[in-house]
């Protein structure tokens, strides 16, 4: 039986004074040597999901819930041990590689600096010889040249690998990237997109990717779960979210975004904006913008429901073709 | 590094050129004869055509302009009318009493700015963060000599805390002594660049401590001293442009400070040039304040490629 | 690249307009402190235009028998001078040429600036390069000793020393102006006005200048107090306007040698002044607060 590298139940996150509810009740579950994507637009709560389980919030942002990373409970740790825990049990790859590395610090003494922190290495030599090792390991064919480097000098892509290497030095449990292909050019996508998918099965870790690119999960994804107004309206296995969706807002995003091998004219965009997170609607969040809207969805908070082994939807009309199924 | 050196050198010449230049046409542009600028009105013909035929005014301009370049350049920018010294010798004395009073100006600059911005972006205290605010803003606007007045009515007349002016030669000089005569004289002309650089200090603090990489370096568990002292290596280019440009501002414009308080910088020295119509006084004192502004922002320049790395690239 | 992406890396696709709604929609204030300094700056205005109508006494002529009369004397709120004059009147008469010496070299200096802003911006690199080579020797004097230095050589007079002020205004704009410019240079809009064969008149004036317009007209706007300070400098040093005028800065330099004997009167002008350039950089920076707002929501 495959050990659950995270594990979340009912994450709230609340920002500021007035306690505004980004995240509004998200659970999941990450097997190791899996990926989940966590799909949606922006705004609707994803990023900051991932944030909070890295517990990368100041001190005017809330969170509850229950978080368990392996046996770990990470919302019972302190500070001094979420020093020790992030950057060794649990990693972060972030969106922006130009933005992500100190721009004054050559690459070889940012990677020492992980490396003595987590006591992989001491001496000079130990840790050069470590810092080549991971450089090649995430595909950089001429290390002893990147490590001289400073950040501004080197290619997204390349920026990129260094800080996949920086996260997976310490073999983490689990690998959380947020948007990490957004800001690079395709081909280099699909050379970063191979390397997760070989990390996550060399490490056995779990990789968590949030991502608002379709393209992407179906690439990577093991599991799928997709995020609106700050819930999780649909999750389960990749194949059957993507190709199989229940939710109507998992349907009219797969119809509004653009893929490779769709027919021509078939893009649906979807009408309206989601909301901001101050005024979210009473009752089904998605009701305003849903093509088979009722009555109900506009009083009721949608119950969860099961529609297939391991996939649920947050909507009523899956209990009805349930019923219809049965 | 070498190379980017040598091009930084390179590229002061051309503006010293065209220093010397604008020097040039503002003298030429003072009314009356410049030789009876140049020696006084007590001179006699001869001494007068004598120095007409030195100095080339029979010649084109563009000539003109060649010979007093030469003579500048060998250290001679002729005689203090009023003094019958060089005029050279008379201003770099009075420099070396601004360079005092500006480097002094310069430190309570630095650290008061910084400590503002600090507080501005660090503290989590509002009222903190209002008053620097409001601090940086009152310093920034205060005209030198309403705050050098103040300050002598303030402390001198009405506390007697210190004295109004002189730089404590008369009482024998010493480090001390002219430490306790510059109290004054270096606070009233630190509080404009005090309160210039506490603002873009504050700006510069805050763009690094909200980048991605400092959340990226806690994201791997970089202990907070650390992730402190990577803020601080980043924000050092910044904080080094702005205070480079007001030592510039302080070597050269502290002549309102210097006036009100009697002190014997090169400000006043133009000044008095001025209006003694002392023209190799004007000139040389304007060209050794440029000069001296063009050379900090070299060192500027140098001492910011060292600390980034992003800026050697040509 | 996906639809999405390519929209949100995408140059504005026109030229960006002065509006004042954030992008929630709601208009953003100006800040009570900048309110308070604006409205007191207006009143400054307004002093000097009524002036012959506000001031209780002549400016120019006083009565020795009452100098140097201390704050609040009976009909002299602030006192008077050494010759006897009444210093609120002098300082409301000096409003006028204290606040136009401010001013006046702003709009000029800024006006110059920007056009060489424009040039040196849009051109070629070589053309940027001379211009702003040239501007860096002008940069290469501290601003102080090239305003006395420039009125000196053309000797007194307010309009000599409004137009040495002018003068050392211009590299300032001129630098602004010319970063702005570089900012919107690539966008989109400028690309469709080149390419549809516009003048360099057009593109400048009815393209470039409204989109690099408002940063530029920012940071003038922060000028205006440095120019009245600077103003008022040179009023002090002798090199504006002479005596028996009222100007403020004159006013700073005859009543210093009161220091000592009537301290307080002869701090009055000076303080005016600091109060006139607090509340300038109150303006300025409630405008620019307002003005980021905008530009932030833009992006």
């Amino acid at each position: 039986m495959t050990r659950t590298a995270l594990s979340v139940k009912n994450l709230r996150v609340a920002f500021g004074k007035r306690k505004t509810q980004i995240v509004r009740g998200v659970s999941f579950d990450i097997a190791a040597g899996t990926t989940m994507v966590l799909l949606g637009e922006s705004g609707s709560g994803k990023s900051v999901t991932a944030k909070a389980i890295m517990r990368l919030h100041d001190s005017t942002t809330s969170v509850s819930g229950d978080i368990h990373l392996g046996d770990l409970d990470l919302l019972a740790q302190k500070s001094g041990e979420l020093g020790k825990i992030r950057g060794s049990k649990l990693a972060m790859i972030p969106q922006d590689p130009a933005a992500s590395l100190d721009p004054l610090s050559r690459i070889g003494s940012q990677l020492a600096e992980t490396i003595r922190r987590h006591g992989l290495a001491k001496k000079r030599a130990d840790v050069t010889a470590i810092s080549v090792a991971q450089l090649e390991a995430v595909g950089i064919t001429d290390p002893t040249r990147v490590l001289r480097a400073f950040p501004h000098q080197l290619s997204g892509g390349m920026q990129q690998r260094i800080l996949i290497a920086l996260a997976v030095m310490s073999k983490p449990g689990l690998l959380i990237a947020d948007e990490p292909t957004t800001a690079l050019d395709v081909t280099v996508q699909a050379q970063v997109l191979a390397l997760f998918k070989e990390l996550v099965s060399t490490l056995d870790a779990g990789l968590l990717l949030v991502t608002h690119d379709v393209g992407v999960a179906r690439e990577i994804a093991d599991t799928v779960g997709v995020m609106y107004a700050g819930r999780m309206v649909e999750y389960g296995p990749a194949d059957e979210v993507l190709n199989n969706p229940s939710h109507p807002y998992t349907k009219a995003l797969l119809n509004s975004l653009p893929e490779v091998g769709m027919p021509r004219g078939s893009l649906v965009p979807i009408a309206g904006q989601p909301p901001a997170a101050t005024s979210i609607p009473s009752g089904c969040a998605f009701a305003p913008r849903c093509a088979f809207a009722t009555e109900v969805c506009t009083t009721d908070v949608p119950p969860t429901v099961t529609v297939g082994p391991g996939h649920t939807s947050a909507c009523v009309l899956a209990l009805e073709t349930i019923e219809v199924a049965a | 590094m070498v190379k980017f050196l040598a091009q930084r050198l390179l590229l002061v010449i051309p503006t010293l050129l065209g220093v010397a230049v604008i020097v040039f046409v503002i003298i030429r542009l003072i009314p009356g004869d410049p030789i009876a600028s140049l020696v006084g009105p007590n001179s006699t013909a001869e001494a007068r055509d004598e120095l007409r035929e030195r100095l080339g005014l029979n010649e084109s301009i563009p000539v003109q302009f060649g010979i007093w370049l030469w003579n500048l350049v060998q250290g001679d920018a002729g005689n203090s009318i009023a003094r019958q010294e060089p005029a050279f010798d008379l201003v770099l004395r009075a420099f070396s009493q601004t360079a005092v009073l500006s480097g002094a100006a310069a430190i309570i600059a630095l650290v008061g700015g910084l400590a503002l911005a600090s507080m501005r972006v660090l503290s989590n205290n509002v009222f903190l963060q209002r008053a620097s605010s409001f601090v940086s803003t009152f310093a920034m606007s205060a005209p030198q000599y309403s705050v050098a007045l103040i300050f002598i009515v303030l402390f001198s007349v009405g506390l007697g805390w210190f004295p109004s002016g002189g730089t404590g030669s008369a009482m024998g000089g010493g480090f001390g002594t002219t430490l306790y005569y510059l109290v004054l004289p270096a606070t009233a002309a630190a509080l404009v660049p005090l309160g210039i650089i506490a603002r873009m200090a504050s700006s510069a603090l805050r763009d690094v401590v909200t980048a991605g990489w400092v959340e990226q370096l806690h994201a791997r568990g970089i202990p907070n001293w650390k992730v402190r002292l990577h803020i601080l290596h980043n924000t050092v280019p910044s904080v080094l442009a702005i205070s480079g440009l007001q030592v510039g501002y302080l070597l050269g414009g502290v002549v309102f400070i210097e006036i009100i308080f009697s002190w014997p910088g090169l400000g006043q020295a133009v000044y008095q040039a001025i209006t003694q119509r002392d023209l190799p006084v004007i000139q040389a004192g304007i060209l050794v304040a440029a000069l001296a502004f063009v050379l900090v922002n070299l060192v500027v320049d140098v001492l910011q490629g060292l600390v980034d790395p992003r800026l050697r690239r040509a | 690249m996906t639809i999405k992406e390519s929209a949100m890396t995408a140059p504005p696709l026109i030229a960006p307009r002065l509006s004042s709604k954030k992008f929630t929609g709601r208009r953003r204030r100006l800040s009570t402190s900048a309110k308070v300094a604006g409205g007191f700056l207006l009143l400054m205005v307004l002093v000097a235009l009524i002036a012959p109508v506000l001031s209780p006494y002549d400016p120019i002529v006083g009565d020795a028998t009452q100098r140097l009369l201390p704050l609040l004397s009976d009909g002299h709120v602030l006192g008077t001078d050494g010759q006897g004059r009444d210093v609120l009147s002098r300082l409301i008469w000096g409003a006028r040429p204290s606040l136009l010496a401010g001013i006046i070299p702003v709009i000029i200096g800024g006006g110059v600036g920007t056009v060489l802003g424009l040039v040196a911006g849009l051109g070629s690199a070589r053309v940027n390069s001379v211009v702003m080579r040239i501007l860096d020797v002008f940069y290469a004097f501290p601003a102080v000793m090239l305003a006395i230095a420039i009125s000196a050589a053309l000797g007194p007079g307010i309009s000599n020393a409004i137009l040495a002020l002018s003068l050392v205004n211009i590299p300032p704009v001129a630098r602004v102006a010319e970063t702005e410019v570089l900012r919107i240079k690539d966008a989109a809009f400028m690309e469709t006005a080149r390419l549809s064969g516009a003048s360099w008149f057009s593109i400048a004036f009815r393209q470039a200048l409204p989109a690099a317009g408002p940063g530029i007209l920012v940071f003038c706007t922060g000028l205006i107090g440095l120019s009245i300070v600077y103003a008022a400098g040179l009023g002090f040093l002798g090199l504006g306007l002479t005596p028996p005028t009222a100007e403020w800065g004159l006013m700073v330099n005859e009543l210093r040698q009161y220091t000592f004997s009537a301290p307080i009167v002869a701090l009055v002008p000076a303080v005016l002044i600091l109060i006139v350039s607090i509340a300038c950089n109150a303006l300025g920076d409630g405008l620019r607060d307002r003005m980021d707002v905008r530009m932030e929501a833009r992006a």
